[in-house]
């Protein structure tokens, strides 16, 4: 491409226009250096996490969690707890998908999205990512992770996708939210599945996990989105 | 892994371009990162479509810009972008000619460009891509590529009026 470039003062260009471009070439959106690393790591992680698709790949993540649940009972709460939570998932998806639909009308015309009940499902969902992420942040000073982490993250992540592909959430607010939580939950399981007891590489992978919480205003973010104490309501 | 390594390497060599263009169409760096970071996984998802008729970067640059549109359409950033006025005085201009105010009605100029007009604008005048490169990138004729660079600099022009008038 470099070789097809054209001269930058081409003819089109007259004086007085060339001026203002270059003055445009300065200070409008002028890109800083570009963050290579950072987002390499975000891409790669991604692609370890994107192995399959929508709700196959929500399941196939779901059905790992529940093997590993089996393992002992020292897990079952966090099994508890994520069975809740997907009940509220796809109930809150059900919800938003019954309760538009009227009797006798067609169902082109009863799909409409109400996003109330997945909005209330979402909100619940950013509340547990809160928890989730300030425990990471706590392990990531110790280097240790905790063992309930990896699987609480998987189902986060899950309930993250099956969020992301429910028609019903067309808030680009929320949507955004949940696509830069799928990076940074897809980037904090990445470091589980390592499976490593090396504390210096645990925490840096942390860290780093954490840099693109960060760099993305996401806990702030949550924090806004979830009400302290009621965590359904006043939300946008 | 391997293919992860080849696909780093492919990485490295367009990144820049396709973060600082989409930089410029996004106007911060959490929506431009989004951009090239989708950009790049949705490459690698249909790697098997790359026919090679096109440099892969070409393809990857119609891929980024496609991203990078639907992701303004969404969230309309650069129609509701605000920008303190401290924000700019950094980049005050060197020449006293276009002072401060005369700038920021530049910029919002640009930001009211027809997405079609802008896109061009912001490929060929701010980020150095040749009418041939826009052409096989946004899928139209090289032509039509030219139009739409004459066409945006006259509404800046226009939008400008008496500013313009005094600059030039």
């Amino acid at each position: 491409m470099d070789e097809e470039r054209e001269d930058w003062d081409d003819r089109e260009r007259n004086d007085e226009v060339s001026d203002l471009v270059d003055r445009l070439r300065e200070s409008y959106n002028p890109p800083p250096e570009t963050p290579r690393e950072e987002m390499w790591a975000a891409v790669e992680a991604a692609l370890e996490g994107r192995a399959g698709a929508g709700a196959r790949r929500a399941a196939q993540v779901v059905s790992l969690d529940a093997r590993r649940f089996r393992r002992g009972p020292g897990s079952r709460w966090v099994a508890a707890w994520a069975v809740a939570a997907a009940a509220l998932l796809i109930l809150g998806i059900g919800i938003g998908r019954v309760s538009v639909r009227a009797p006798g009308r067609p169902a082109a015309v009863a799909d409409v999205p109400d996003p109330t009940a997945m909005r209330l499902a979402a909100v619940e969902h950013l509340g547990q990512t809160e928890s989730l992420l300030t425990l990471v942040r706590a392990d990531a000073r110790t280097g240790r992770l905790d063992p309930q982490v990896g699987p609480w993250a998987r189902n986060l992540l899950a309930q993250t996708r099956l969020l992301l592909d429910a028609p019903e959430e067309t808030d680009p607010t929320m949507r955004r939210m949940l696509e830069d939580l799928e990076l940074v939950l897809v980037q904090i399981v990445g470091v589980t599945d390592t499976g490593t007891h090396d504390v210096a590489r645990t925490r840096t992978e942390l860290n780093l996990a954490l840099k693109g919480l960060e760099d993305r205003d996401l806990m702030p973010r949550i924090q806004a989105m979830v009400p302290a104490g009621s965590g359904l309501s006043g939300t946008e | 892994m391997g293919d992860h390594a080849a696909f780093k390497a492919l990485y490295d060599r367009n990144v820049d371009r396709i973060y600082r263009l989409a930089y410029r169409m996004a106007g911060g760096d959490d929506l431009a990162r989004d951009v090239t970071q989708e950009t790049f996984l949705r490459a690698w998802q249909r790697l098997d479509q790359f026919r090679g008729d096109a440099a892969f970067s070409t393809w990857l640059h119609s891929i980024g810009v496609s991203v990078a549109l639907n992701e303004l359409r969404k969230v309309d950033r650069h129609r509701k972008r605000e920008r303190p006025l401290e924000d700019t005085a950094f980049v005050a201009p060197a020449s006293p000619r276009l002072d401060h105010e005369a700038l920021e009605r530049l910029h919002e100029a640009v930001d009211e460009l027809p997405e079609m007009y802008r896109t061009v604008f912001l490929m060929h005048d701010l980020e150095g891509y040749s009418h041939g490169e826009i052409a096989v990138v946004l899928g139209v004729a090289e032509g039509t590529s030219k139009a739409r660079l004459f066409r945006a600099r006259a509404k800046l022009r226009e939008s400008l009026g008496d500013a313009m008038q005094e600059y030039a």
